[in-house]
């Protein structure tokens, strides 16, 4: 059947899905260890982030802006940077990493970021003989792209910047899972480990769910350390989980240092999850055991329950990062369930190429919508005046109201879903993300059809 | 030595002038923290930008009104879904944001005809709302767009529409603060006076400084309607955009946040001549206190005495309740800048709780007069403060609860210290006599949590109690 894409037709956004370029670097780069990002621009373009990164987490990132004032708009920001990283050196002792993320202001004004760093990596030397400071720049203006490839640009750039030497082989796997949650950071780091894989996962965001501990520790940052990025380069392969989120930086450690790379399908659901372990299985020489043969028949015995009883046919709307989005697609597809209308919320040209959609519209008999450069007025109008009539929406948090208003079920996955409790635990892509998310979904119609009392009786013997 | 210089500080010798600890008989005067002046970059600070200021603080508000937003796509989506302000007609405010969401070539030959474009395009994609207010960012501002040549061509395309411009780009001023003076300056001299209210009774107010968080404004209303008062303006909490057309009507102009909007007051009373009358709308005794003062204004002083003892009536004991079980209690506020003299007596005199740290973010040095001349010795009183130094005031003062964001609040809980939200509050509204006893339960809730007891307590260090088989 059909697959139609077309782009939002107004020029104006209500609503906007994504937030800009410099959110996604920042995401990527609290991700490393002893970091602490230099937003350069206005305050605001860090304070606000944090704010959602602590709204979606439930925890605190630190993160520094550059405090872009009035003079430094007129005169440049070029002494605020040094400012900065001087202040951020002395105070803050175990630090080794610091981005220097630019912003529509900074790139407006035309801050020659790549010169300043040249001049701070002189007196770092000089007045810090002891340390090593890696200053990253990463150009993100907000007026291009937006957070994904905000957070595909940070990724480049830092692998670009640290990973410049190959090191000697070290037998590791480097994983790039995209822009995903602690829950999907720990699934991989279990996948590998029954696989006997050495992996690195870039970025290592397990801690993003830390503990509240009896020494007061706070553990609440990235565990990617610069020797992980250096090391990057003598890795036996890379396995890239998101194309248009970090498969660039896997890119890179390929055309530079010759370190094979896949890109795999975002792995929701089983058959991408097959996928995955079938790639890492070739990268690596290894095996795929047992206990992940028994993992995926936990999952295909829940979700055999619930595909043609109560998910078949129903109609899903889908929004969000592309990656997620096509994968979330590709899995109802799996479930029976009509992937009516997806949504991106840039103007990235990449996606709409995307041989995925070309291979959904392939796979199913419904008429396929995709939206690019959508804003969430454009899914609200289309769920209100039923163009088309949808069962179900995925997506985050950011459109709940679409979802409330409309009293449509609705089963918030992406980022940020701060209005439910604790999604960032638990696995999206794997088994048993596949496994949880269907669960949730079911649970979620459930619930529907008693508040509409709607053949909520079926329950009663299913 | 009143000014103190902490140990995080020692390579940032200046923040010395930004935090002072009260000693016994100091004069205020001669040790006011530096203020509303420009952050040291690299320090995290707290703050944010004059953009946030004027958008997301008052404008963003008025609950019939298209909030433009003129830039890149972040700066509408980072000032969405942050803050709790209903509002009584299905909370528009808290729904929608628009952006004209600026793209290169904007940047490059100007956003102008984009910026027309979309304008036209909201008020036909929402076509009951009528009004709009137009705010430029950083990009815009430094493109040099000429918004309000652009506002006046939609402003005559389309008679019924009226369109407020802000021009707030994020780097002007040092703070959120420069927002807040813009909005208001503007406001003032454009649009107040274009628009004549309907007037229902003899005594007129506006409601300046006050943005409905978590129904504030709802309730205050309760009082001001026992009291036979017309509030001609909500500035800007639960307000409509003509509401605030019509303030010069006002014989009184009532301020609570003096920061925020005690300029707007100033300028009614500059152009229109209206009296400003500044009080704290939380607290027992600081809203009768402000009640008292109001009706005195408008010569109804048996109608305010009398509102005041059955709010007593109904409230004072479950404040007494709760006041048993707070007194004594170490709390530390740390927020924007007005609600640290707001509530620093409040809560030790209804609640005898003990403040022991403030800090304000975007408070000037007049802030800081009220509240060193309000609060405890032995408190540091911090201007613009960083991480580093809420961890070492946390050792020096061990607070048992802090007012905050929901930010810090994730980074306190890890070192065992509750958090209630000193911003949109944990289960508002926190005004009058029935919100403060609402913050002294939240405030109860969070010292008393047993949770925190738990997280105190290391599994490790816990005698094992052997059981004993039964014999």
């Amino acid at each position: 059947m059909g697959c139609e894409i077309k782009p939002r037709v107004r020029v104006g956004v209500i609503n906007p899905m994504y937030d800009c370029q410099p959110a996604g670097a920042q995401y990527a780069g609290i991700g490393i260890k002893d970091c602490i990002p230099l937003v350069h621009g206005g305050q605001g373009c860090c304070m606000f982030v944090r704010l959602l990164f602590a709204q979606h987490f439930k925890e605190n990132f630190d993160i520094a802006s550059s405090s872009l004032h009035e003079d430094a708009a007129v005169f440049g920001g070029r002494k605020r940077v040094e400012q900065a990283v001087q202040v951020m050196v002395q105070r803050y002792p175990n630090i080794r990493v610091i981005p220097i993320i630019t912003t529509c202001s900074t790139e407006v004004i035309g801050d020659d970021i790549e010169g300043t760093i040249t001049d701070i990596n002189k007196w770092l030397t000089k007045g810090f003989p002891e340390r090593k400071i890696h200053l990253i720049p990463v150009h993100t203006p907000s007026f291009q792209g937006s957070q994904v490839t905000g957070y595909n640009e940070f990724m480049t750039s830092t692998f670009k910047t640290i990973a410049t030497k190959k090191t000697e082989p070290t037998g590791k796997l480097n994983v790039f899972p995209g822009w995903v949650n602690p829950g999907d950071v720990m699934l991989l780091k279990t996948y590998c480990q029954q696989m006997g894989v050495d992996a690195t996962v870039f970025m290592d965001t397990e801690n993003f769910d830390s503990p509240v501990l009896p020494d007061k520790s706070v553990e609440s940052h990235g565990q990617t350390t610069v020797e992980d990025i250096e090391n990057s380069s003598g890795a036996i392969g890379s396995i890239a989980l998101a194309r248009y989120e970090g498969a660039a930086a896997a890119e890179y450690l390929s055309q530079e240092h010759n370190v094979p790379c896949v890109v795999t399908p975002t792995p929701i659901g089983i058959k991408n999850t097959d996928e995955l372990l079938k790639n890492i299985a070739e990268l690596t020489g290894k095996p795929i055991p047992e206990s992940l043969v028994r993992e995926r028949g936990i999952a295909l015995d829940a979700l055999m329950d619930l595909a043609h009883m109560f998910f078949a046919d129903k109609k899903v709307a889908i929004y969000g990062h592309p990656d997620l989005v096509i994968g979330l697609a590709e899995f109802c597809l799996e479930l029976e369930m009509k992937p009516v209308l997806l949504l991106f919320g840039d103007d990235n040209s990449k996606p709409k190429k995307d041989k995925r959609i070309k291979a959904l519209k392939e796979r199913t008999d419904v008429d396929i919508e995709v939206v690019t450069n959508a804003d969430l007025w454009e899914l609200e109008k289309r769920v209100r005046d039923k163009t088309p009539e949808v069962d179900l929406i995925l997506g985050h948090s950011k459109g709940r109201y679409i979802a409330i208003d409309a009293n449509i079920p609705m089963v918030r996955v992406g980022f940020p879903t701060f209005d439910r409790a604790g999604l960032y635990r638990k696995p999206t892509i794997g088994y048993r993300g596949a496994m949880e998310l269907g669960e949730t979904i079911a649970n979620a119609l459930f619930t529907h059809m008693e508040y509409t009392k709607n053949k909520e009786w079926l329950l009663n013997v299913w | 030595m009143p000014m103190v210089l902490l140990r995080c500080d020692k390579d940032i010798p200046e923040r010395e002038k930004h935090i002072y600890l009260k000693a016994p008989d100091d004069d205020p005067k001669d040790f006011l923290p530096l203020a509303n002046s420009p952050t040291i970059p690299g320090t995290l600070s707290e703050r944010g930008c004059a953009f946030c200021g004027a958008k997301l603080v008052i404008g963003g508000v008025l609950k019939d009104t298209i909030q433009m937003i003129h830039g890149p796509i972040g700066c509408a989506y980072d000032t969405w879904h942050t803050k709790r302000y209903p509002s009584d007609n299905g909370n528009l405010q808290i729904k929608y944001v628009w952006s004209t969401d600026m793209k290169e070539p904007d940047i490059v030959f100007g956003g102008e005809k984009k910026l027309e474009k979309a304008m036209h395009e909201a008020f036909d994609e929402m076509p009951h709302l009528k009004r709009m207010i137009l705010y430029t960012t950083c990009p815009t501002a430094l493109i040099g767009d000429d918004v309000k040549a652009v506002t006046k061509r939609v402003m005559e395309a389309r008679p019924d529409v009226d369109i407020f411009t802000v021009e707030c780009p994020g780097f002007a001023g040092v703070s959120q603060s420069k927002g807040h003076h813009v909005l208001n300056i503007g406001w003032v001299n454009e649009k107040v006076g274009t628009i004549e209210p309907e007037i229902t009774s003899e005594y007129t107010m506006n409601f300046i400084g006050d943005y409905n968080i978590q129904g504030d404004t709802f309730l205050l209303q309760q009082y001001w309607d026992a009291l036979g008062i017309q509030v001609i303006a909500h500035f800007t909490g639960n307000a409509n955009y003509d509401d605030l057309r019509g303030m010069h009507r006002a014989k009184l102009n009532v301020v609570n946040c003096a920061r925020s909007a005690g300029y707007i007051a100033n300028e009614l009373k500059r152009k229109y001549g209206t009296p400003r009358l500044d009080i704290d709308s939380w607290g027992f005794n600081y809203t009768a206190e402000g009640i008292r003062k109001i009706s005195t204004f408008f010569g109804i002083e048996e109608k305010g005495e009398a509102l005041i003892a059955s709010e007593y009536a109904k409230w004072k004991p479950k404040l007494d309740w709760y006041k048993a079980r707070l007194k004594g209690a170490k709390m530390a506020i740390w927020t924007g800048g007005p609600r640290l003299w707001h509530w620093t007596k409040a809560v030790e005199d209804d609640l005898g709780v003990e403040v022991v740290a403030m800090s304000s973010k975007f408070g000037h040095e007049e802030d800081f007069e009220k509240v060193i001349a309000r609060g405890r010795e032995g408190t540091y009183y911090v201007n613009d403060p960083n991480e580093l130094e809420f961890f070492e005031i946390i050792n020096a003062i061990k607070p048992d609860v802090i007012f905050t964001g929901p930010r810090v609040g994730e980074l306190v809980k890890k070192l065992h210290i509750p958090y209630v939200n000193g911003h949109g509050y944990h289960n508002g509204p926190y005004m009058g006599f029935e919100g403060f006893v609402n913050l002294a339960r939240d405030m109860h809730n969070a010292v008393h949590n047993p949770l925190f007891n738990l997280a105190r307590t290391d599994v490790r260090a816990t005698p094992v109690v052997e059981l004993k088989e039964a014999v």
